[in-house]
């Protein structure tokens, strides 16, 4: 039990002593822990973003807008030994730059997961220097195709798709990605 | 006036003590116990003042991990990859990709076999139906609303990108342009710069 001791008036003979009794807090304390046990989730799983950009179908009554190509940043991982960055818009190539394949193994055992970390910096780099939307305000983000080997793991897809998330601007203050995904068709 | 004689009580309410039998014998824990000098008394209190603590720990930290998301059904051969730059999970149609199986939301919509033995990038039927379908109830059930077009894909690491390409252009026809991957959290390590250099 609980005690709580209170002292009397100075002229008193005794003191005030009164119990809580904390039983009823405790049974209250354990069916919480009873209940958040059982409600408990553990493995906490998250998601990883890609979008197919596919156009809206065309409206009949609507001349369609003549819009100039954007510059698109292409990640091509078909080589075993290098990535190859490609910025162009259309047909023009604005840069092409190189990215010696370098993995880095993350976990132990089964759980062993591959990471770009050459990648993600040669990404921001280049985000930095020919990266389009960059203002607070725009709502549009940069556009990144992979152009992945047919053969390659998923693992290795996931490395290169958080690779190019890497880099972050802010939209309307919030924390956002500069770069949306997208799979080339080919 | 004569003197009144001595009343004598037939019970007298004090006397002197008399002989008492075996008064050697020293009883000394009667002595003790009631001149107050005994040992510890049986009643012994708990201080739960740690107990009641610790219920405290468990129950902030049970509340700090808590997810009203619930769990997400995880088939226990799959495994997923993990990225660091992950968001929050999202109500959605989930299509899983396990061994040569294509499953949504837990019944079957084809095989992945076709595809790796054409070896190139195709469009799988049985799942165009079944998510084109459930686009349809969804929108049925919410009439009005902007169909938001998301789909979950739970892709075990060692699938192939042949795979999963297709089954990406695939949920893409079927009217879902927005697709996730599901995987696990990697803690994030050194950020790059918010905003890059110009602003």
């Amino acid at each position: 039990m609980g005690g709580v001791s209170v002292e009397g008036p100075k002229g008193g003979r005794r003191t005030l002593d009164s119990e809580i009794n904390l039983i009823p807090m405790i049974d209250l304390f354990i069916c919480c822990i009873s209940f958040l046990l059982i409600t408990a989730v553990w493995s906490h799983m998250s998601r990883i973003n890609a979008n197919a950009q596919v156009p809206s179908p065309p409206r009949p009554d609507q001349e369609p807008e003549k819009v100039e190509p954007e510059k698109m940043l292409t990640v091509e991982m078909k080589q075993d030994d290098k990535f190859v960055l490609i910025w162009k818009s259309g047909a023009t190539v604005h840069n092409t730059s190189e990215v010696k394949k370098q993995p880095v193994e993350v976990g132990e055992g089964s759980d062993k997961q591959v990471r770009y970390p050459d990648l993600a910096k040669k990404i921001q780099e280049e985000w930095t220097t020919y990266g389009s939307h960059k203002n607070d305000n725009d709502p549009k983000q940069d556009q990144a195709i992979i152009s992945v080997d047919n053969r390659a793991p998923f693992s290795d897809l996931i490395a290169v798709i958080d690779a190019i998330y890497q880099p972050k601007r802010t939209y309307k203050g919030a924390d956002w990605t500069s770069f949306n995904v997208t799979f080339s068709a080919r | 006036m004569s003197a009144k004689p001595h009343r004598h009580f037939e019970h007298e309410m004090i006397k002197q003590p008399g002989r008492r039998l075996m008064h050697h014998v020293p009883l000394k824990f009667v002595q003790k116990r009631v001149q107050g000098g005994g040992g510890k008394g049986v009643n012994a209190s708990l201080n739960l003042t740690s107990f009641i603590d610790f219920l405290i720990v468990v129950v902030v930290f049970l509340l700090m991990s808590f997810s009203a998301s619930g769990e997400v059904p995880l088939d226990k051969n799959t495994k997923l990859p993990s990225a660091e730059n992950t968001v929050d999970m999202v109500d959605a149609p989930m299509v899983a990709i396990t061994g040569t199986q294509i499953l949504v939301d837990g019944t079957n919509a084809g095989s992945t076999r076709a595809i790796e033995e054409a070896g190139r990038l195709m469009k799988i039927d049985e799942l165009h139906n079944v998510l084109k379908n459930k686009r349809e109830l969804w929108k049925q059930l919410n009439p009005g609303k902007q169909f938001p077009g998301v789909v979950v894909l739970q892709v075990d690491k060692r699938v192939p990108a042949l795979v999963v390409k297709s089954v990406f252009q695939t949920a893409a026809f079927a009217g879902y342009p927005n697709v996730s991957f599901m995987c696990g959290q990697i803690p994030k390590t050194d950020k790059g710069p918010p905003g890059g250099a110009h602003h």
